[in-house]
């Protein structure tokens, strides 16, 4: 775009404005007719599945029933203000946060750990690495399936060996103060195999003789993973951190599958509460608003996440 | 060229799809074709006997062909079928959970099916007549029938009559009161040191779960739990709910024979199973599960009472949803009465372990045979004389999860049963405002 606006200019100058430019706008219109006649069916397909859909969750946000036998009615930003000041949706942005930095922290870490221990390829690293990408592979369902028997109280795998340890039995998924951390960690245990992938393609790209360099020079091992290595990784630190709180927003199959949000909400998560909403409680109006708040706190984030990356690029 | 013949290959996609869109197959003349939801709320085989017994229908009715669409749990059944009537192409038939009945009656989602029963020429009584009367209630709205039933459950107490026997007690010979029933637990629970290595009995507390056991417990208390005959109220904050959750509170905090938090159903039976518990309250639809996989002997008996004996009815009933065209009303309503005759009602409770609606089907042979064969399958029909309606308010999720949430911070230990039961009731009552003020608060 930045080339093409001088040349336009230039161009201009020399002849009458308005109608060249019109005659312009139609001949590149022209000449890109079959690119949009070509883009049409993704694009009648985005406007019915997404964007319409999402056109849709606005102005369902804006209507209510006061009363179930009621007609809809338009109540404005009542929904979104309903929606602020029920405690289970508090309740599940809170949870939501410790979610999310506790399963973005440990995953992010042990996901560097494993890269950095991996980095070399022969055939035991290939085999490790094979080995703990195997998680990515299993949907969340199965995997939360898995879990859901390692979690019996008890009777399940997890109890059955650290029950000789412990005096009391934890019921994992069954008390409300445990049972959000043993959802965090078939989160870990799920996405850092995946994250790894990405600090091994970021390690790939730390110049070689930079590194022959500094060992000439006498750096440790830990001088430098400090010095050089964690500053070469700084764009997938940034990459993987805003993926790794999208995931923590997107991804409930576990919530489904094991907890259903409770016990007592302690498990409810942002998107949870949507469908509770939605499906549960028929509250179409409310659910949308959740909805819609939660779409503002992503694109927010993501923006966010651009703006730094971006600054980043324009810094180095 | 290369211009022309992209626009050509444009043009070309373009109305391929623009025909694919707008001529969809047209519909051929024949069979009435009807579809029937069906939840498998227990285990997979539930699926391979629905085919069975649709092939049987469609082989017997030549007019009629209808197709068995699995929808996954009730909860799922229920938000599958919501979404159809919403889409405006709402199933023939479902088979719902039969306390969701109501709330969609209040949401305008039923077909009253007197006009079909008024049109076979038999009275409303005669038809109902046929099935137990506790099953009724859930059935019959506002003196209307909006739903048949199809197959049920009540909970039942399990107990393993081995690990019984080991502590001197006689597994025939069941504990009749929660007095009794502490005792056993007392007797049934072995401890090293602190740690217990054999809990006495365990009751599931999950959604859905919890609910239905905490009206179990209140019924057997004495108490309600809601209102029959009114949508709009529940009766958390009262003696007999109060009692009922302090007593389960007791046996985890003060006997120590319960384990501690909530645990779901499939966790208490596997727990039962591995002889980890030595009795558990259960639906009688988990009988056929602990029939295959126990390794020990078991009894099952009715649910002790403190003041009477009484238990909720669990399970799920046929219905018509709203808006479905007259013919296929009437190719469903045949269905409907095909699959809920003693016959079929006799072969469906053989083989899924829910007991059968329709009391004429303990009168045919083969459930005769059946049933002499195995006596366990005996208890949840028996149970059946003191068996009340299941809780269906205005939204009974929502409501039911009130409670639910509350009661499982007392099994937690976070708080006491009277300050849950009173933050349980003000979140219900918050909960069916809307209902009431355009019922029982609607003044003149």
């Amino acid at each position: 775009m930045s080339l093409a606006e001088p040349a336009a200019l230039s161009v201009a100058a020399s002849a009458p404005p308005r109608l060249h430019l019109a005659r312009r706008f139609i001949a590149r219109f022209k000449a890109s007719l079959p690119a949009y006649l070509l883009l049409l069916p993704s694009l009648v397909f985005l406007a019915l599945f997404t964007y319409g859909a999402m056109g849709r969750v606005l102005i369902d946000a804006l209507y209510q029933r006061a009363t179930p036998k009621a007609p809809l009615r338009f109540v404005g930003l009542d929904n979104i203000r309903a929606v602020l000041a029920d405690p289970a949706f508090t309740g599940a942005v809170i949870n939501n946060l410790i979610y999310a930095v506790g399963t973005a922290i440990p995953s992010i870490g042990l996901a560097l750990l494993f890269a950095l221990a991996l980095a070399r390829t022969n055939a035991v690293t290939s085999a490790l690495r094979a080995a703990l990408f195997l998680p990515v592979l299993i949907p969340m369902v199965a995997a939360s399936a898995l879990f859901l028997f390692i979690f019996l109280p008890n009777v399940g795998l997890l109890d059955h060996y650290i029950g000789r340890l412990l005096p009391v039995l934890p019921n994992w998924l069954g008390d409300p103060d445990i049972a959000l951390y043993a959802i965090m960690i078939i989160t870990v245990w799920k996405n850092a195999g995946y994250y790894m992938l990405f600090f091994l393609a970021g390690l790939q790209a730390v110049p070689e003789d930079v590194m022959e360099a500094a060992h000439l020079d006498g750096a440790g091992p830990f001088m430098r993973l400090r010095y050089i290595i964690l500053p070469e990784l700084k764009p997938t630190f940034l990459f993987v951190i805003v993926i790794a709180t999208l995931n923590a927003v997107t991804q409930v199959d576990h919530v489904f599958v094991l907890t259903q949000g409770g016990p007592s909400n302690s498990t409810n998560l942002v998107l949870f509460y949507i469908y509770q909403q939605a499906v549960e409680h028929f509250d179409v109006g409310k659910a949308s608003a959740a909805t819609l708040l939660t779409l503002a706190a992503l694109m927010g984030l993501t923006a966010l996440s651009f703006r730094t990356m971006a600054d980043r690029e324009g810094g180095a | 060229m290369l211009f022309s013949r992209r626009l050509m290959l444009g043009l070309a996609m373009a109305g391929t799809l623009a025909s694919a869109l707008t001529f969809p197959a047209l519909a051929g003349e024949g069979p009435t074709e009807i579809d029937l939801y069906f939840p498998v709320p227990v285990d997979g085989k539930l699926a391979r006997d629905m085919g069975t017994l649709i092939k049987e229908f469609n082989d017997g009715h030549p007019d009629i062909k209808a197709t068995a669409v699995y929808t996954g749990s009730y909860d799922d059944t229920l938000i599958k079928t919501r979404a159809s009537i919403k889409a405006g192409k709402p199933p023939a038939a479902v088979i719902m959970s039969a306390n969701f009945l109501l709330d969609m009656q209040i949401e305008n989602e039923l077909t009253n099916l007197d006009a079909l029963i008024k049109a076979d020429g038999t009275t409303k009584e005669q038809f109902l007549g046929q099935f137990f009367p506790a099953l009724q209630g859930n059935a019959v709205i506002n003196r209307s029938v909006y739903g048949v039933p199809f197959h049920n459950s009540t909970p039942l107490l399990y107990i393993n009559a081995d690990k019984a026997k080991e502590a001197g007690l006689d597994a025939n010979k069941p504990p009749q009161t929660w007095a009794e029933l502490t005792d056993w637990a007392k007797k049934l629970t072995k401890r090293d040191g602190d740690k217990v290595t054999q809990w006495g009995i365990a009751i599931p507390c999950a959604y859905d779960y919890c609910g239905w056991m905490m009206e179990t417990l209140t019924m057997s208390n004495g108490g309600r739990y809601y209102n029959e005959e009114f949508g709009g109220e529940v009766y958390y904050d009262t003696p007999s709910m109060l009692g009922a959750l302090t007593w389960w509170n007791d046996l985890v905090s003060k006997f120590k024979v319960h384990p501690p938090g909530a645990t779901p159903g499939p966790a208490v039976s596997t727990s039962f199973i591995s002889g980890n518990a030595a009795m558990m309250m259960l639906s009688t639809g988990s009988l056929t599960y602990v029939r295959d996989n126990a390794k020990f002997n078991y009894k099952v008996a009715f649910i002790p009472r403190n003041v009477r004996n009484a238990v909720p009815i669990g399970g799920a009933s046929l219905i018509i949803p709203a808006g479905v065209e007259a013919d296929k009303q009437k190719a469903a309503w045949t269905l409907i009465k095909w699959m809920t005759s003693p016959e079929k009602s006799a072969w469906w409770s053989r083989a899924t372990g829910y007991f059968a609606p329709n009391m004429a089907a303990y009168k045919t042979p083969d459930m005769v045979d059946f049933l002499n064969k195995n006596p366990d399958a005996k208890i949840a029909v028996e149970q059946l004389d003191v068996a009340k309606p299941w809780f269906a308010t205005y939204k009974t999720v929502p409501v039911r999860k009130n409670l639910e949430d509350e009661v499982m911070l007392v099994l937690n230990g976070k708080k006491q049963p009277k300050d849950a039961l009173v933050a349980a009731q003000k979140a219900a009552d918050e909960t069916l405002k809307p209902y009431n003020a355009e019922t029982s608060l609607k003044l003149p």
